[in-house]
């Protein structure tokens, strides 16, 4: 039984790495030649592209609204997601694998389905203006397309299901006795939440949060459809450079931009979980 | 390894003893009487956040009433009228779309099992390093994939004269390249817990190494590969960020043709073909669970 396993990986092994490098590669090359525009690019390599970025107030306060906007999604996230995944983590009836069936099916939807049905319950006549209307707290229809709400709402989407499923992971490494015994020990319901819960899953809660605030980060179409072209998130500038404006180098800069701060949020997230694992807290 | 539990026994004994060890005298204090209540009903509202657009679509689908009013939610004169417009140009992205995610989750599937054999058995130095190679599809944003290919394919069409971008095998890389981790995750969970005496047992039996493999490595394995194929065809199905850049004019992917439409003008068929796709997600759900059980396809699934 001596069987080579690590023969068997080495073919894959070689297209995903020379597909990585080989893709990464041009585009951050690609990204330090000076943009011309209309697909013209210099042919020294410079950081033009990068002094731009890091001196142009559009391009900065893009980067600013990406960070802000996936803020905000991730805590919304957190705060609807938690208290859901809790319930079916602790549910002791087949409910809960019809719960949790509710939650895969919404993250295997793709994310332009849903925007489609939450442009139609937004729209001028739809549920929700029709009952802010009815009740006369606003006189023009409220919109959530071509604003910052809307495009939280958009990315709240497309992290959520993800959001609780990962929760979920992480409430199910807490034993449930550990509640019982606080209970046991005349704790009520929301001391128990706050002096047990919280606590121990405390860096699962860390960990899933980075990893959402991430996924927020990169995310393309609910924010370019929910933004309306109006507001402008990271992914969605790169798409525009690309197709209307046909800056390759541009769109290279602020795709290493992007890439890099993904990348250093993840190295802060696997750090995190090495101190935290070292620590015995958390088994995720 | 850890002996097998009777979870249920666990748990009578476990409330046996909660109850022996209760305290005499008034029951504990449970909190609020409507703690429970303000906690389900709390969930619901987010149930009815995360699912509300999908059933939205579902009922404005049905939509009988003439083009200009055509969406509206909920519906009057329900009906299926539009389920049997859905023009072409949305068949041919859905057939796109189905052939792209099943050739990319059996592409992940030939990638990926491989690689996580390799990453569990082999005895090579350096193996973090190999898995987070096979994982860093999935940390580079999609959006900056897609650009990347862009730009790696016109770089080699320039070379070879064999423009990728556009090309139903320009996109079928791509899709590949992030669903692969999919594949390598959910097989390695399933390895990581795997009893080698099995394969031992069947080789000292006379099995060859072919047929250990076939006849025991792989059922064993064979939920995790479930798992992560469901996974890769879904991943695939819904991208948009990658297709975005690797499609061309006239050869889109549904999701594609959707994102296009929802810029454009759009009528009801497209919410029609929208509730088939919902449809399918939900029926690829349930045979999933017959399958292997949602278990197995959350234990392995995170990224």
């Amino acid at each position: 039984m001596n069987t080579r396993w690590e023969l068997i990986l080495l073919p894959s092994f070689i297209i995903v790495g020379i597909l990585i490098v080989a893709s990464q590669f041009i585009f951050l090359e690609g990204s330090f030649y000076k943009d011309l525009g209309l697909g013209r690019t210099g042919t020294e390599l410079q950081l033009t592209n990068y002094i731009r970025f890091f001196t142009d107030s559009f391009y900065l306060n893009t980067l600013w609204i990406t960070v802000k906007t996936s803020g905000l999604a991730t805590i919304f996230t957190m705060v609807l997601g938690f208290p859901v995944a809790y319930l079916i983590a602790r549910m002791r009836s087949r409910w809960s694998m019809l719960l949790l069936a509710g939650i895969v099916v919404a993250t295997f939807v793709t994310i332009v389905i849903k925007v489609f049905g939450l442009i139609i319950i937004f729209s001028a006549d739809g549920l929700i203006n029709k009952v802010l209307m009815g009740i006369g707290i606003v006189d023009t229809p409220y919109t959530i397309i071509g604003n910052q709400t809307g495009v939280v709402v958009g990315l709240m989407h497309f992290t959520l299901g993800f959001g609780v499923l990962l929760l979920y992971s992480v409430i199910q490494t807490i034993p449930r006795s550990y509640e019982e015994a606080a209970q046991i020990h005349g704790a009520s319901r929301w001391r128990m939440h706050y002096r047990v819960l919280l606590p121990l899953s405390l860096p699962g809660l860390t960990v899933g949060a980075l990893m959402i605030f991430n996924m927020s980060m990169g995310a393309f179409t609910s924010a370019a459809l929910l933004g309306g072209g109006r507001v402008f998130t990271l992914p969605v500038l790169i798409q525009r450079t690309v197709m209307m404006e046909v800056k390759y180098s541009m769109a290279g800069t602020l795709s290493a931009v992007l890439l890099v701060t993904v990348l250093l949020i993840n190295l802060l997230s696997i750090i995190l979980i090495r101190r935290l694992r070292s620590a015995r807290l958390v088994i995720a | 390894m850890t002996a097998p539990v009777d979870k249920a026994a666990a748990r009578r004994a476990n409330e046996a003893a909660i109850i022996a060890l209760r305290p005499k005298g008034p029951p504990p204090k449970r909190g609020l009487p409507w703690g429970r209540f303000f906690h389900i009903f709390y969930c619901s509202l987010s149930y009815i956040f995360l699912l509300s657009p999908m059933i939205v679509v579902i009922g404005a689908s049905l939509h009988g009433g003439e083009y200009y009013t055509a969406i509206k939610f909920p519906p009057d004169e329900p009906s299926f009228q539009w389920y049997w417009k859905i023009p072409g140009d949305q068949l041919r992205a859905l057939g796109l779309s189905f052939l792209l995610a099943g050739a990319t989750a059996l592409g992940a599937c030939v990638l990926g099992i491989p690689a996580a054999l390799g990453i569990v058995r082999g005895k090579i130095p350096g193996k973090t390093f190999i898995s987070t190679v096979f994982r860093a599809p999935l940390q580079i944003p999609a959006i900056v994939t897609g650009i990347a290919f862009l730009q790696m394919f016109y770089l080699f069409g320039d070379a070879t004269g064999l423009y990728l971008q556009g090309t139903f095998w320009g996109l079928y890389m791509g899709h590949v390249f992030v669903a692969t981790p999919y594949v390598v995750g959910t097989v390695t969970a399933i390895l990581q817990r795997f009893d080698m005496r099995l394969e031992e047992a069947a080789f000292s039996l006379g099995a060859n190494r072919w047929s250990t493999f076939r006849r025991v490595t792989l059922p064993v394995i064979k939920p995790g590969v479930y798992a992560g194929a469901l996974y890769a065809f879904m991943v695939s199905f819904g991208d948009v960020p990658i297709s975005i850049f690797l499609t061309a004019p006239g050869y889109v992917t549904y999701p594609i043709e959707l994102f296009y439409g929802l810029e454009n003008d759009f009528d009801p068929s497209i919410l029609a073909s929208a509730s088939l796709v919902i449809f399918f997600c939900l029926i690829a759900l349930l045979a999933m669970q017959k399958l292997v059980g949602l278990d197995t396809l959350l234990r392995s699934g995170s990224r």
